[in-house]
């Protein structure tokens, strides 16, 4: 039996963060003289008396150290139980969600996903806004940390090409955590206030430009407008633009040593295709609203990049309907939200990376077909990759598509139409947000979905936040045997 | 530069069979007094001529052929018997464009079941029994490549069923003799026994063959635009189901199982498979049914099993019109259409076997993952699966996803809606036929699109009968250089 112990003290830890968050929009409230403060501070109670016990409860001696089968639970437990607290202030303040509804918005919080069952947002009280910026932002940064120290360690869908070099072999999780966590941290808290700069200056409110700034960054896309940006002005959304796109690239690599006079990340083969990508799509939507739908060139560009870049970093916010686009921006958007961003950053869907990788795969069969006795070698980075690295991606790449068309069919079984379905889906396996179609379209909602609806929604962003096996690996028999 | 003649020869050569196939509707509408038969005769005259050409003016001694002549001979052997074979369509009494007939033309010889007529009902019965010729022509063609060719050429994991040849090369060949001779007996037999039995359960004589034609070969030919919901008979449902199941088998078994070696059958895994899902699907389609549209169990079943088996295995046979059926049912058709049959079936899709590799490897993935210095390999039928199969199937995974989203985005850009798109690509990868959606669901027709679309789709179909990288191929500098 796994000695789950230290995993409870640190899913301990993560509540009081938890916890210490919700002062922030208590005090927001409280400020603005709304009665909601209560209810937050009453919900920070209630979660750090909760971490409290957790964290005496099973204290131990010495400093606690994880072991692989360790770290995979509290990956998971660590989601499941942030985003049950985070429910609470939801659940019991004006709003009057229902009990699943505060647990699907707290998930998509957490989880970056953007999805909202909260309609009338621009008459919301402050403090629930900031609060769902906040989960956003702590989930975003939760994500990072995880990608960049614990995933590697696991092997997660080949995401030990990104191991650090000095924790190498060893099944323990401990070494520079610390360190790595606290530099990516301070980068993401600078682009943060960059981002809230930039907002203001192009015109926002302080308050909306903080709010802004966290959902962007984090990629997670909760706005405080049901119109989301379409509400804003055109400087304010090419901001958000080049936020998303910092929020959607690998947050390591703007830490670290510069090489030749320059930060790595200039140099790093994702980053190049993430860009041409985004290029390329942005620039064949535009060129379809310009020609075929009469838009504008500037508008039918601005809205195009939003849209896509958007899209492609999974945030969701919207600049205006581009459901009323037409069948070909359907169809590319539906595309788009597999595509996903860049590992090591904020965003969700497959990874830019991966793709790499398997279109290396495919080039590399094409000429196994005309010289079947050919050693071929896939490099990434200048660096050469092991058979097990590829047999991960591509494990990862089938579990992904599996789980998008199992949860699609247990959405239509639950009653959704084919179309919500299967874009419900997909997005929220992405963590992208919105999706296409009448109801969870861009201005859409998921509030008219049926409660079974959310509760499988709500589970396939955090699968998909967690990389799948993270979560899956609970459910196979030996991880349970010792 | 390639020796283009062993090519040309072989083109040639199929040529004059498709010439001398068309004498069958000729003698036809001659016997029932119907002016077409001259139409039939003389394309039957052109075909062969330029058949007779090829063939003799590039006779060569040395019949065997390199690789890339392999590669030529597949696709082109597909691509131009598919343009002399609609000559008949072009100056028959339908008078369809160049456009339509190759369209129609490709979509039988692919064992696609996509259509631009409509009207079948009241056609001489010349046509319809060309287009059935077509499809069954098509699908022995397709068995004998799945079996002989593509396997040696290693294209996405088809090496897996690369005939294990005990012995020298000459009883290698007498061995490859037996193989075909059998499964070209079997594929005779099944189809004659089939058409029997539908004439004793109640159709015509020349309905009987033509549908035993379309469903043997998955190709769904049948005289009725209503398909097989024109007889309304259960018995005929039935054996259609039962047909396509056949026609959706690996072919191989045939021999095994004329040579007495029953018990290979019950132990393939990939037929396993195959039942699993037809089994799921049927019962999720069947429930929808009885639930939704409140169709007695029974009826519901058989209707439910006809639709899914036609859509998984590719056939294209209908006797409800689920175009319109949304939510659940259109989900699963839409994934399952993905599925497909068997390798070396006459069906078309992914393939049961490729994502048999893909799972097997995934699980293993997980279990690595809590043991990451243990050795485990995925297996198939009790052989280990090489790594460099896994990388074919994951590059033709890959490909065939990049394909299917590259032909949604281009019919999306040509003017067509989301479902049209997204199901009309699917379905011609998958040499389907019917998608979903008003215009193209079944009881549907192709003739409304734009006639790029239709080219589009053609295309789509050819490149997905031949596995994609057959095709892909040629496109690779290195194929032309030497």
């Amino acid at each position: 039996m796994i000695d789950i112990r230290p995993v409870l003290f640190v899913n301990g830890f993560l509540l009081l963060v938890l916890a210490a968050a919700m002062g922030i929009p208590a005090l927001v409230d409280l400020s603005a003289g709304d009665v909601d403060w209560k209810v937050f501070a009453v919900s920070s109670m209630v979660t750090a008396f909760s971490a409290m016990a957790l964290i005496f409860g099973t204290r131990s001696k010495g400093r606690p150290s994880l072991s692989a089968r360790q770290a995979f639970m509290l990956t998971t437990l660590a989601w499941i139980s942030t985003a049950a607290f985070a429910a609470l202030p939801f659940a019991f303040s004006n709003l009057h969600l229902s009990p699943t509804d505060a647990v699907f918005e707290a998930m998509s919080g957490l989880t970056t996903t953007g999805a909202t069952v909260i309609i009338g947002l621009d008459h919301a009280p402050r403090g629930v806004l900031i609060w769902r910026a906040l989960l956003n932002w702590l989930g975003g940064e939760g994500i990072i940390i995880m990608a960049v120290a614990i995933l590697p360690l696991l092997r997660i869908g080949g995401m030990q090409v990104f191991r650090m070099e000095t924790s190498d072999k060893t099944d323990t999780i401990k070494p520079r955590i610390t360190q790595v966590a606290t530099s990516i941290t301070l980068v993401y808290v600078v682009f943060t206030v960059l981002a809230a700069l930039g907002f203001w200056a192009a015109g926002m409110g302080r308050f909306d430009a903080v709010c802004h700034a966290m959902a962007a960054i984090s990629t997670g896309g909760f706005s405080t407008s049901d119109t989301k940006l379409a509400h804003w002005s055109t400087a304010v959304q090419w901001v958000a633009v080049f936020a998303m796109m910092v929020g959607g690239s690998s947050f390591v690599l703007w830490t670290g040593p510069w090489r030749r006079g320059r930060p790595r990340i200039i140099d790093d083969a994702q980053a190049h295709w993430y860009l041409m990508f985004i290029g390329t799509a942005a620039g064949v939507m535009a060129l379809w609203q310009w020609a075929v739908n009469d838009m504008s060139l500037g508008i039918a560009v601005r809205h195009a990049t939003f849209n896509v870049v958007s899209t492609v970093t999974t945030t969701g916010f919207v600049s205006t309907d581009y459901g009323a686009w037409g069948g070909f921006a359907h169809v590319v958007f539906f595309i788009l939200v597999f595509i996903g961003g860049c590992t090591g950053s904020t965003a969700g869907g497959v990874k830019i990376f991966r793709w790499e990788l398997l279109f290396a795969l495919a080039g590399i069969h094409l000429k196994r077909l005309l010289h079947p006795h050919g050693v071929f070698v896939i490099h990434y980075n200048q660096r050469p990759i092991a058979p097990a690295i590829l047999d991960s991606v591509q494990g990862f790449v089938v579990m992904y598509f599996f789980t998008f068309a199992l949860f699609a069919l247990a959405l239509s079984m639950v009653g959704v139409d084919f179309l919500t379905a299967l874009s419900g889906s997909a997005a929220a396996l992405a963590n992208a947000g919105p999706g296409i179609g009448e109801v969870i379209g861009p201005f859409g909602s998921y509030r008219p979905l049926p409660d079974a609806a959310k509760w499988i929604l709500a589970a396939e962003m955090m699968l998909g936040r967690l990389e799948l096996f993270t979560v899956a690996v609970l459910f196979s028999r030996s991880y349970w045997r010792e | 530069m390639i020796d283009l003649r062993p090519v040309l020869s072989t083109i040639g050569a199929l040529v004059c069979v498709l010439a001398a196939a068309m004498w069958l509707p000729a003698v036809i509408d001659f016997r029932d007094g119907h002016e077409e038969w001259m139409v039939f005769a003389t394309s039957s005259g052109l075909t062969l001529f330029f058949g007779l050409a090829l063939l003799l003016g590039t006779r060569v001694t040395n019949q065997r052929r390199s690789v890339r002549q392999t590669y030529l001979s597949a696709t082109f052997g597909l691509a131009v018997p598919g343009l002399f074979a609609a000559l008949p369509l072009i100056y028959g009494p339908l008078q369809l464009s160049v456009t339509d007939a190759v369209f129609e033309s490709l979509a039988g010889l692919t064992t696609t079941s996509a259509t631009v007529i409509r009207g079948l009902d009241a056609l001489p019965r010349g046509l319809l029994l060309w287009r059935a010729l077509l499809g069954w022509m098509g699908g022995i063609g397709v068995v004998a490549m799945a079996i002989a060719v593509l396997p040696e050429l290693a294209v996405g994991g088809m090496q897996m069923f690369r005939l294990e040849v005990p012995g020298p090369a000459e009883r290698a060949t007498s061995r490859g003799r037996r193989i075909a001779a059998s499964i070209l007996a079997g594929y005779c037999g099944a189809t004659a026994l089939l058409a029997l039995a539908l004439w004793v359960a109640g159709m015509s004589g020349f309905e009987a063959l033509v549908h035993a034609m379309g469903t043997i070969s998955t190709s769904g030919a049948s005289t009725s635009d209503a398909s097989i919901g024109h007889f309304d008979s259960a018995a005929i449902t039935v054996l259609i189901t039962f047909g396509m199941i056949l026609g959706g088998m690996p072919f191989m078994l045939f021999f095994h199982f004329l040579r007495g070696n029953r018990k290979i059958v019950l132990r393939d895994h990939q037929l396993r498979w195959y039942f699993a899902l037809l089994a799921l699907g049927t019962m999720g389609v069947s429930a929808w049914l009885v639930s939704s549209r409140g169709l007695a169990p029974l009826d519901a079943l058989r209707h439910g099993a006809l639709t899914v088996v036609s859509v998984m295995t590719g056939t294209g046979h209908f006797t409800l019109e689920y175009g319109n059926w949304g939510g659940m049912p259109a989900a699963i058709l839409f994934f399952l259409a993905f599925v497909g049959g068997c390798a070396g079936s006459t069906s078309g899709g992914i393939k049961v076997f490729r994502f048999q590799f893909l799972f097997t490897d995934a699980l293993m993935q997980i279990r690595r993952l809590l043991r990451p210095h243990a050795v485990l390999i995925a297996g198939f039928n009790r052989r280990p699966i090489p790594e460099e199969v896994l990388g074919s199937v994951m590059g033709f995974l890959f490909v065939y996803a990049l394909a299917f989203a590259m032909l949604a985005m281009s019919l999306a850009f040509l003017g067509l809606d989301f479902v049209t798109a997204m199901s009309g690509a699917a379905s011609a990868l998958a040499n389907l036929g019917p998608g979903l959606g008003p215009e193209i669901g079944p009881g549907g027709s192709y003739a409304g699109l734009p006639d790029l679309a239709k080219w589009l789709l053609s295309m789509g179909m050819l490149v997905g009968r031949l596995e994609l990288f057959t095709v892909l191929v040629l496109f690779v500098p290195a194929f032309w250089r030497q």
